[in-house]
């Protein structure tokens, strides 16, 4: 037992010096290896998913190829090729900090306890959390799911804010986005709590869209941000120069009216003031 | 690696507690399929021995139907496909009192007796046949036999595979956070989420699991010195050769 002991306390002594020995910025990184990676989601339409011909496409990974791959590439005066990485709510924060993906792009609500772990760019997408229910369905929001099931995804701030606020709904918490709805489909839940953007895009998707409906009020505010390696404001200037200058040239409403837009699979007007907001955190030159 | 630790999250806010009551769902889950294991297991292990074509066959069928297919496909297959095929009274009654626990044990179950029927076939066959033969000429009928002479030893010869085997299905409960139980992978999942501090979280989910084992790991080596078999088994000490 002592000898078992011994060995932890070596492990730990282990761990604990990795943490200080690289010390590679990630501009250095990226120019070494001629690559920005990136962790992003497969089943989130329309911000990071496979659609229909296999490819991995969407709003968040679109901003960081036209957004900010040419600043990137104009920093390190290289070509700069982009790799794309599976995360999930539970996987973002340690891929990040393992090195193995230089930057999170998906739908990550900027929090300020994430702001510990990890440092966030300006807001590029904000939403707030609704109830994905059946047509005719007696829930019309956080007021009326007391008491009944709830399913919501495993780490995600909404699931949260239930057990808050509503402590006698029961709440179920899955681990992805198909798994949830599955549930709902089968009646295992009669609500499914999420993100409102993202449950428009899951009812898009759904086999008969027309058999759901999204309710409530916001419940929540989802700031979306791409997340990098603390302390490392070279790159997050470069990130935040880069969405910036799609927001200020425009070429941020383009990508939006693709994904968003009334001919999109997914139509999500954007508010007038989101539209502000987004402009003014741009600073000038 | 540019990361700040800091341990206190395990014991600053509900952290401490949802450890704990992921630790007790996942004791409680782990100990109700281990009995369902064990019944099944003790009676597939022992119809595979059988004379009698038929049952041998069934108990065939339900250790390769139930073993070879993913653990994470029969959670799913207990949580989702199942309760649609039951009446709708019963259907209501499972969703408002934990389906995600029923199908969570009944797979972890019903999987882990597939896994285990061999390991007890497998003892069963290690008897001399000659102690079966003594069985049944002292006037027990085949059912007697196996219930009080066979599986009794059996199940003494078989403690070192059968802790591995509950071991692992121990650290397989933690599959049933697909389906939603909160167990406690889920909880250390949980404390990353409120804090994002997911090193800490796993880390002490790891050590929970590791602490949980070994003590389950050291009661099955008391009970294998207590009930070994003298000349059928026996617990050397390192080096006595």
């Amino acid at each position: 037992m002592k000898r078992l002991l011994l060995f932890l306390a070596s492990l730990v002594t282990v761990s604990g010096n990795i943490t200080a020995a690289v010390a590679e910025t990630t501009l250095e990184k990226i120019s070494r290896t001629g690559a920005l990676t990136i962790g992003t989601r497969t089943g989130s339409p329309p911000f990071a998913f496979v659609n229909r011909n296999n490819e991995w496409v969407g709003f968040s990974i679109d901003l960081v190829e036209q957004a900010i791959m040419p600043i990137v590439a104009k920093k390190t005066g290289k070509e700069i090729k982009i790799e794309k990485k599976e995360s999930t709510p539970q996987t973002r924060i340690p891929l990040l900090t393992a090195n193995a993906v230089d930057l999170i792009a998906e739908t990550m609500t900027d929090t300020q306890s994430r702001r510990d772990s990890v440092d966030f760019s300006l807001t590029f997408f904000a939403t707030g959390a609704q109830f994905l229910v059946k047509k005719g369905s007696p829930i019309k929001g956080l007021q009326s799911i007391a008491g009944r099931r709830v399913a919501a995804q495993q780490g995600s701030t909404n699931a949260r804010i239930i057990r808050e606020r509503v402590p006698n709904a029961k709440l179920l918490e899955f681990p992805d986005q198909p798994a949830a709805f599955q549930a709902l489909v089968q009646g295992q839940v009669q609500a499914y709590t999420n993100d409102g953007i993202q449950l428009a895009g899951l009812k898009a998707k759904a086999p008969k869209p027309d058999e759901w409906i999204v309710v409530g009020e916001f419940f929540s505010y989802e700031p979306y941000g791409m997340a990098m390696r603390k302390n490392d404001s070279d790159f997050r200037q470069v990130v935040n120069v880069g969405l910036m200058e799609a927001i200020a040239s425009g070429k941020y409403f383009e990508l939006y009216d693709k994904w968003f837009g009334p001919k999109s699979d997914v139509p999500y007007p954007l508010a007038p003031e989101t539209k502000r907001f987004l402009q003014m955190q741009v600073v000038p030159k | 690696m540019n990361y700040r630790f800091d341990w206190s999250v395990l014991w600053s806010g509900q952290s401490g507690s949802w450890l704990v009551q992921g630790l007790i769902t996942t004791i409680e889950i782990s100990v109700i399929a281990w009995l369902v294991a064990v019944a099944l297991g003790i009676l597939s292990g022992a119809l595979r021995t059988v004379s009698f074509a038929p049952l041998r066959w069934l108990a065939n069928v339900y250790v390769e139907f139930f073993r070879n297919v993913p653990l994470l496909v029969w959670m799913f297959f207990w949580y989702f496909a199942v309760p649609p095929l039951l009446p709708q009274p019963l259907q209501d009654w499972l969703f408002d009192h934990g389906a995600e626990f029923w199908a969570g044990f009944v797979a972890l179950g019903i999987y882990h007796g597939a896994r285990l029927s061999e390991v007890i076939r497998s003892g069963i066959q290690s008897i001399p046949k000659t102690q079966f033969e003594a069985a049944l000429s002292t006037g027990l009928t085949l059912a007697q036999a196996y219930r009080l002479i066979i599986i009794p030893i059996a199940l003494r010869l078989i403690i070192p595979p059968a802790t591995n085997e509950s071991l692992n299905l121990i650290k397989n409960s933690s599959v049933a956070l697909t389906i939603g139980v909160a167990e406690l992978t889920f909880q250390t999942r949980q404390i990353e989420t409120y804090t994002a501090k997911a090193f800490e979280a796993l880390t002490a989910g790891t050590l929970i699991y590791l602490a949980l084992c070994l003590a389950v790991a050291a009661v099955m080596s008391k009970l294998e010195k207590r009930f070994a078999i003298p000349g059928m088994i026996a617990k050397r000490q390192v080096g006595e050769f």
